[in-house]
């Protein structure tokens, strides 16, 4: 029967993907956060359970619906010319799979809600607080000695920046453990500050003051880039950031003070 | 049993012209919907209204002020308003088959709409900022300057109906094009009263 | 079996090209349509592969970044605007008239206009590459970026306000035609679903493009007469136009995807030689998904940090729940139907499992925080693609396949569909599944070019290469049209045993579409024939 053949056909394609799926999951190294990267932040953490959550329910509808889709066509294909029954619809199941994607529907979003609810707290006032400036086409970080958060300023006021271009990438520092304040400026165009260890981005707006907090909870050399469309080099929009221990950190801010190139008396 | 397809057309109350027409006005309302949409959320995010903080120095220097007069274009709304009653009368004399208060009608909502344009025009000469003025100006030149283009293209709707029925060609039975028009006329004079309250009354 | 008799108009005879040329015959038009936007299709997807080209490996530097921003923009403008949105007017031209039982559309002369707005937008869109750079700022066209890019965003901006024109001017002929030129006994809620989905997609068009225009219309004066609509700096805002452009653009998204919902929903009951499940659910939910769609549009701006997360997070979640009884309407259909799998029908079932994937990797946004870290990363591309490749060129083909006999009276070779759609189905999961992995790594959209330290190489590959196989595809595509055309037109009246009033009529159909018409007494007027009420 030339059905059934199609029906191999079919079938043999499913396989090859599920096969292929699972394959290039396994050679991902980021398999073990269940395709997202390393959280490096408190904030990051609560957004990856998310994900593995909503990821689980994702999988489940996937597996549930395109298993039933495939079971049909391998079951319901043409065996006669009988005819099959004419079942017009059925207002009792409508209701049923209109009821289930609501529950789950609300369940995510119960969820989705709380974890939105705490990554978006706001920093307490004491905290580091990094004015960030996106700009064509790179950034720059500028601290204010005045709000450097838990460490010993080396002194009262006065601010130094970082300041990268498309070909000399930016490297900003943060101290591990404490919350750490970021706020967004733009004098150009938009932007999208992007950390993927975060998991999350802000989009750096002309004329909004956009800010948000992060702790991180380990120490490291991380990367990021702009995720907003923002002209021709938008893909040289790429910084760095070192985290490391809050002595260190107050270590590389006397350096930055001393060596003065970057340091701007208000 | 010939007429079946022609008689589903043909079913009850609006024609299809009509019903195709007043779906053509209704994404009309959106596209000015657009535009006052935009208007809101700039006096939303407007510390004062004129937003006269926003003014460079170069731009007071030049003269700038962000400000309207009332009465010239006060009087100009009561023409336009006046205009649309006029070719309501336009319809309901050809209605009862009057061929010739149609075109008196038509005409005189002709001229006003010419006057309201004439009007805006003067006005605009009178104003001291332009389109690049903030986004006071901005916002005022392009709602103002969609509307008028709006009348333009009524005007030369009427100037089609009068053509037509200078020819002859509409009657108590068939006259769709002259509702059609002044479904148009009705439609641009309420945009217009949008407008006037909002830029020009409200504060 | 009653028919009833309809007049034939009489009508002039006319040199062939200039009978196209002048045309106002629905059915013309409708392939005049077909023609157009499959030719931007070819050119939208020989973008793609540059684009593919361009990212196959680090640090490659087969286009610059100038160029490479033009070409992502134009290979998304011209696969929207040019292609996915008037195809459907295409098909919907050919076979609404023909489905409800019409001789034409209620507005021929207005059809045609809506018709010939196209290739001159087209050109005028394309033609910026000649004149020192084509639209280079995304489809979205986000400002203040957008107030100060080349000339080539004018020309782009005033090519899709001809085209908004062209859809809402067509919009509203789709709906009155729906309204009022529906055969006796046709009645609303026995119009096939095909119609239904193109009612409420001319509803969402009528409604939303509008303000598509309004939007460019303010964009094209900050750029020409020193506006500050998006400019902060006087007054503007530079969210506005995010706001208004996903006022328009999310109901857009439904303008691409529900005709096509309809196509399938015509071809499964077809294939699966039963009615097709619940009938007026779906049609609620296909006017749920319009509605909702809507209240949504912030769902693209949640990182904006300028708009009410929650709310439009709900409500985003909430367009999954009609969405999902349409995929289960769609279930029950197959379930204990007699399935055989011609071309149309493969292509539909590659639908359902393809667009089940971009339905559901689309609620990951729906999460705020989740669409913090995806959006603009890859994430999305893959979204995007697994709905709009996955689930509506697959029902582009799926339509093709099936309507072709009705359209040019000949059928396609089941041998060669089957190849196509097999590299097809494959190459695109290639392409695009990857996609998935390198947003989650943090992979940004719409960047020329990355770093071979970032570790996306393989993926990037394995991607172009699927890419590659979906341009091979095509050929056999290709060649089955081509062989089809030297054939004779034998195809008879009905050749899938189908359900719908346009396989009454011969293939292709006179010009007044009908001699005669059955009786309709529900939404299978010719199954009714075939097996009598009683099987009903
Ligand atoms: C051969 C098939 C296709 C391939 C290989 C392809 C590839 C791509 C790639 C790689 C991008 C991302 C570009 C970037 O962000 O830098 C993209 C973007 C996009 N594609 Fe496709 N695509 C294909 C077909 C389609 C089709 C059929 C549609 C719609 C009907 C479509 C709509 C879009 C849209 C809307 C974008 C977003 C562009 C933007 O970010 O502005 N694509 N495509
Ligand atoms: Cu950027
Ligand atoms: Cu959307």
């Amino acid at each position: 029967m030339p059905s059934t053949g199609k029906v191999r056909v079919i079938r043999r394609v499913h396989l090859l993907i599920s096969a292929a799926l699972l394959a290039l999951a396994s050679i991902s190294p980021a398999f073990a956060g269940w395709g997202m990267p390393e959280p490096i932040t408190d904030q990051a953490k609560r957004i990856q359970d998310l994900w593995v959550f909503t990821l689980i329910i994702a999988l489940a509808v996937f597996f549930a619906v395109e298993g039933a889709l495939v079971y049909a066509i391998i079951r319901y294909r043409k065996r006669g010319d009988g005819l099959p029954k004419q079942t017009h619809g059925s207002t009792a199941l409508e209701v049923v799979w209109t009821a289930i994607p609501v529950l789950i529907v609300i369940t995510l979003f119960s969820y989705s809600f709380i974890v939105l609810r705490d990554v978006e707290k706001e920093a307490p006032a004491d905290a580091l607080s990094i004015e960030v400036n996106g700009f064509q086409f790179s950034w720059e970080f500028t601290y204010d000695l005045a709000r450097l958060g838990r460490g010993e300023a080396p002194a009262k006021d006065g601010t130094f920046s970082i300041i990268g271009t498309a070909a000399q990438e930016p490297t900003f520092v943060i101290p591990v453990g404490e919350p750490v304040e970021f706020r967004l400026k733009s004098n150009d165009v938009i932007h999208s500050f992007y950390v993927p260890n975060f998991h999350y981005k802000l989009d750096v707006v002309p004329g909004r003051d956009n800010r948000f907090v992060i702790t991180a909870n380990q120490t490291g050399e991380f990367t990021g880039q702009c995720a907003e469309l923002c002209g021709i080099n938008h893909a040289l929009m790429r910084f760095h950031l070192r985290v490391v221990e809050r002595a260190e950190f107050d270590r590389w801010v006397a350096e930055q003070v001393a060596s003065k190139a970057t340091v701007r008396q208000p | 049993m010939a007429a079946h397809a022609v008689a589903t057309q043909e079913r009850q109350g609006l024609s299809n012209g009509m019903l195709g027409f007043i779906l053509f006005l209704a994404s009309e309302v959106m596209f000015f919907g657009g535009l006052f949409a935009a208007y809101f959320i700039a006096r939303a995010d407007a510390r004062e209204w004129p937003p006269v903080y926003l003014l460079t120095p170069e731009q007071v220097a030049a003269g700038v002020k962000l400000e309207v007069e009332f009465w010239l274009p006060f009087i100009a709304t009561l023409i336009l308003v006046t205009s649309s009653v006029t070719i309501q009368f336009a319809v309901f004399s050809i209605q009862r088959g009057n061929r010739s208060g149609l075109i008196r009608w038509t005409f005189v909502s002709i001229i006003l709409g010419l006057v309201f344009l004439v009007m805006q025009v003067y006005d605009y000469s009178q104003l001291h900022f332009g389109v690049g003025d903030t986004i006071y100006g901005t916002t005022f030149y392009t709602m103002t300057g969609f509307h008028g283009l709006h009348v333009l293209g009524g005007v030369i709707f009427m100037g089609i109906v009068l053509a037509r029925s200078l020819a002859g060609q509409f009657t108590a039975a068939n006259h769709e094009a002259v509702e059609a028009c002044s479904f148009y006329w009705h439609f641009v004079d309420v945009v217009w009263i949008a407008l006037f309250t909002t830029l020009y009354i409200i504060p | 079996m009653t028919s009833i008799a309809i007049p034939r108009p009489a009508y002039a005879e006319r040199p062939r090209v200039l009978d196209w040329l002048m045309t106002v015959d629905h059915k013309k038009l409708g392939i005049l349509y077909l023609y157009t936007t499959l030719f931007f299709f070819a050119v939208g997807g020989i973008l793609a592969l540059l684009v593919r080209a361009q990212l196959a490996v680090a640090d490659n530097t087969f286009v610059n970044n100038d160029a490479y921003n033009q070409i992502f923009t134009m290979h998304a403008s011209a696969m929207l605007f040019l292609f996915i949105i008037p195809v459907w007017a295409g098909f919907g031209n050919y076979i609404v008239p023909l489905q409800i039982g019409a001789a034409d559309m209620a507005f021929p002369r207005i059809n045609a206009l809506s018709f010939w707005l196209i290739p001159p937008a087209g050109l005028l869109m394309f033609s910026g590459f000649l004149f020192g750079g084509a639209a280079d700022v995304g489809w979205t066209a986000y400002s203040p970026l957008a107030r100060s890019s080349g000339v080539g965003l004018d020309l782009w901006i005033i090519s899709v306000i001809i085209l908004g024109v062209s859809s809402t001017i067509g919009a509203a002929n789709f709906m009155v035609t729906m309204f009022r030129m529906r055969a006796p006994g046709m009645t609303m809620f026995r119009m096939p679903i095909f119609c239904w989905t193109m009612l409420v997609t001319a509803v969402l068009q009528l409604l939303a493009t509008p303000v598509l225009a309004s939007a460019l219309a303010m964009l094209y004066i900050d750029r020409n007469f020193g506006g500050s609509f998006f400019d902060p700096n006087g007054g503007g805002n530079a969210i506005l136009w995010q706001n208004i452009f996903w006022f328009y653009s999310h109901p857009a998204v439904y303008i691409m995807i529900l005709p096509g919902m309809g196509i399938i929903s015509e071809v499964l009951p077809v294939f699966a030689r039963k009615p097709l499940f619940g009938y007026k659910a779906f049609v609620f939910a296909t006017m749920g998904i319009g509605g909702l769609g809507f209240s949504v549009w912030a769902h693209h701006m949640f990182t904006t940090g300028a708009v009410l997360k929650p709310w439009f997070g709900f409500m985003t979640f909430m367009i999954g729940v009609p969405t999902g009884v349409k995929m289960f309407n769609w279930l029950g259909t197959l379930w204990r139907g007699s399935i055989t799998f011609e071309a149309p029908m493969l292509f539909a079932l590659g639908f359902l499992s393809m667009f089940l994937i971009g339905g559901i990797n689309g609620t990951f946004s729906a999460a705020v925080p989740v669409d913090f870290a995806i959006h603009d990363t890859y994430f999305v591309v893959a979204h995007i693609h697994y709905v709009l490749f996955g689930g509506a060129v697959f029902a582009v083909f799926a339509g093709l396949y099936y309507w072709f006999p009705k359209i040019w009276g000949r059928r396609l070779d089941e041998r060669l569909a089957r190849i196509h759609f097999a590299l097809q189905f494959i190459g695109f999961n290639l392409a695009f599944f990857p996609m998935h992995l390198l947003g989650l790594d943090g992979m940004p959209r719409r960047i020329a070019t990355y770093s071979e330290s970032s570790g996306w190489e393989t993926l990037n590959l394995i991607s172009t290469i699927g890419a590659f196989l979906i341009g091979v595809a095509m050929i056999p595509f290709i060649i089955n049209v081509v062989m089809a055309f030297l054939r004779p037109k034998d195809q008879p009246n009905d050749p899938w045993e189908a359900n719908t009033l346009e396989w009454w009529t011969t293939s292709p159909p006179p010009v007044h579409n009908f001699d005669s018409l059955p009786e309709v007494h529900s939404e299978r007027p010719l199954w009714d024939l075939r097996h009598g009420k009683a099987a009903h």
